[in-house]
């Protein structure tokens, strides 16, 4: 019997639980269960997940847990849920439970389970693109990953967070630190978003990345802000997160070698930020009960074959855009 | 006083008529609005 249950129903949670129940009336899963901590998003469930499983223990006996509450304290949940003999989705981009969720390798292939690990729209989605550029190139040379906006309330603080704290960059072999909010560079996003003024910031993509090509020369993260999300990253959140930050996007630029010339890859989503990663961490549990991930923690820059996962990405809807022709993959990675 | 304000007048006049000329004979263009983006389907995903 296969389950899958999301824990935390926030924006994206929510989403997640959603296109889990689409796959559910396919057949691939035969229960879909949640649980948040909170009544109130509980009886939302209730309401909006009607087909799902109300499930009163944490992800209990479910095949694939989907951790989909707030940044902090994944790593002691994802613990537990690999002991009782679950495969873990965590959709935390905080370094801190990046590092943490990495450090679970050796349980996880103890246990013969998977811990996949920031499974978000970047990183996660990021993670997928960045791979799939990487193996249409010989030799990467350097990865630029980029966000604008913010799906639900936690993930809007831990945005809020990332830009005060410093942010480690992936150069010339060695992780140097970066002051948040430093180093302002001008990305064009996917239209309609444009351009936008990107900073440095406390973010987990280089961390992900950094696995798979440590040879890079140079790995680096960034986040969109304004002067006053600069001048107030100090301070506490001065006014309550919207429920939903409605529109954001990725952009993922990998340059390297191909054929002995430089070729410069640009990917892009133009999604909400909910919706990206509520469908990435879906689609992430779907490809676990499959078999699709070696067991182990790891991030999504590490599956085999990240076309098969992009194209279930793209398949529920979400709008994967890029910038030149069109290259074909020319190696298949190792995970 | 008066030839000061004259130089001034002169100086902004002949500098309104060299931007005009730049405005109206450049050939700069104008500057990007979109990025180039295109759809990723069938080829890029294979």
């Amino acid at each position: 019997m296969t389950s899958v249950s999301v824990v935390g129903l926030g924006a994206s949670g929510l989403v997640a639980a959603q296109e889990l129940i689409a796959v559910q009336a396919l057949g691939a899963i035969e229960t879909v269960g949640y649980y948040d901590t909170d009544d109130d998003r509980m009886a939302l469930g209730a309401r909006v997940l009607e087909s799902a499983t109300r499930v009163t223990a944490l992800g209990s006996e479910a095949d694939v847990v989907v951790l989909a509450t707030s940044a902090g304290g994944h790593a002691i949940t994802a613990r537990r849920l690999l002991e009782q003999g679950s495969h873990v989705v965590s959709l935390s981009d905080s370094t801190g439970d990046v590092i943490d969720l990495l450090a679970l390798d050796g349980l996880a292939k103890r246990v013969n389970r998977t811990v996949l690990v920031g499974v978000g729209m970047a990183p996660g989605l990021s993670c997928l693109l960045a791979a799939h550029a990487g193996n249409a190139l010989d030799q990467v040379v350097e990865i630029a990953v980029a966000k604008t906006g913010t799906a639900g309330p936690a993930c809007a603080r831990q945005h809020h967070r990332a830009l005060k704290r410093p942010g480690r960059d992936w150069i010339g072999q060695e992780w140097i630190m970066r002051q948040g909010g430093s180093g302002r560079e001008l990305l064009w996003f996917p239209d309609p978003i444009g351009a936008l003024d990107c900073y440095r910031g406390d973010l987990a993509s280089p961390l992900l990345l950094q696995r798979v090509y440590p040879d890079a020369g140079r790995i680096s993260a960034r986040i969109s802000a304004t002067r006053r999300d600069r001048l107030t990253s100090r301070l506490p959140m001065l006014r309550a997160p919207h429920e939903d930050g409605g529109p954001g996007g990725i952009r993922i630029e990998v340059r390297g070698l191909r054929g002995g010339a430089f070729e410069t890859l640009v990917y892009g989503v133009m999604a909400r930020p909910s919706r990206a990663a509520g469908v990435t961490s879906a689609v992430a549990a779907e490809r676990l009960l499959l078999g699709d991930a070696a067991p182990g923690a790891r991030g999504l820059a590490e599956v085999v074959n990240p076309v098969n996962w992009l194209r279930s990405v793209v398949d529920r809807g979400v709008r994967i855009v890029a910038i030149g022709d069109p290259i074909e993959a020319n190696r298949t990675p190792t995970a | 006083m008066l030839i000061l304000v004259r130089r001034v007048m002169t100086a902004l006049s002949m500098a309104s008529m060299l931007a005009a000329l730049f405005r109206i004979r450049g050939a700069g263009g104008t500057p990007p609005r979109s990025g180039g983006w295109r759809e990723v389907d069938g080829p890029d995903l294979r």
